[in-house]
């Protein structure tokens, strides 16, 4: 019954990863030694579509009851982090530590606004989710009214 | 019996529209899913079609409803389906429309309930 509460909550975990992701690209645009002592790569969260396999969908499998095709949506998830292997830019800028012998620097592949057009996506698709989450709360709770 | 045919097909509406919003749900988390294809529950057409047949009565017990994807609408260049906008409003028509079935039938239990003098 709380299907479509759970459905929103893949939603919100999602989401907010995104913009965690989009915060670490934006906080590391000027990093020119990441972890591995390159320049900072831009990561990418990849989502992808889950089927429902809870335990209510199971059991209303094995009863036979619930829909009849028995896939029944079941939200987003996280397939992975990626990053994203294009190369930044290179600056001129001989007095950087990390200069070449030229006096170029190479730095991360993070484009600034691209980010925040991510963030401000992110942060309008977690508000969406709020929205059905709060939709459906209101519908059970309209539904446990009947028994008052 | 205690309960009629239009009690029957309220019931069968809430739980429709209980579907329907776990699908509309589903549809609004993968807004940012390339190549997402939206999926709807048409109950409507479900219950139209329970309440036409012969034993409407059984039929409405019997009724289930089941997201369908829809390939109708149109796709984004990431393959998704979906518009958040349209998802939105068909949310809220579907909150309203559960609500109603919910309130109409509310008021007639509360009418059986007057009948059995148990107050409503």
């Amino acid at each position: 019954m709380f299907d479509a509460l759970n459905v929103s909550a893949t939603g919100l975990t999602a989401e907010r990863l995104r913009m965690d992701v989009t915060a670490e690209n934006l906080a590391n645009a000027q990093t020119t030694r990441g972890a591995d002592g390159q320049p900072y790569r831009r990561k990418e969260v990849v989502l992808s579509e889950v089927q429902s396999g809870g335990f209510g969908a199971q059991l209303a499998k094995a009863v036979g009851a619930g829909s009849g095709s028995g896939s029944q949506p079941g939200g987003v998830e996280v397939a992975g982090i990626t990053q994203d292997q294009t190369p930044g830019k290179l600056v001129y800028d001989p007095g950087h530590p990390d200069a070449d012998a030229k006096g170029y620097v190479r730095m991360p592949n993070v484009d600034t606004v691209a980010e925040m057009v991510d963030l401000i996506s992110a942060s309008r698709a977690y508000e969406a989710n709020v929205t059905a989450m709060n939709a459906a709360k209101q519908m059970f709770s309209k539904t446990l009214d009947l028994l008052r | 019996m205690l309960f009629d045919t239009t009690q029957n097909a309220l019931e069968a509406a809430i739980s429709g529209a209980a579907t329907r919003q776990q699908a509309l749900a589903a549809n609004l988390a993968n807004a940012n899913t390339p190549g997402y294809q939206r999926v709807d529950v048409d109950f409507h057409s479900s219950l139209a079609a329970a309440l036409g047949s012969e034993d409407a009565k059984d039929s409405l017990h019997s009724v289930r409803f089941a997201a369908q994807v829809d390939a109708s609408g149109a796709t984004r260049a990431d393959g998704s389906s979906v518009d958040v906008d349209s998802e939105s409003a068909k949310l809220a028509a579907n909150a309203l429309e559960h609500q109603a079935a919910v309130q109409v039938a509310h008021a007639r239990i509360g009418i059986l309930k007057a009948a059995m003098g148990t107050g409503a």
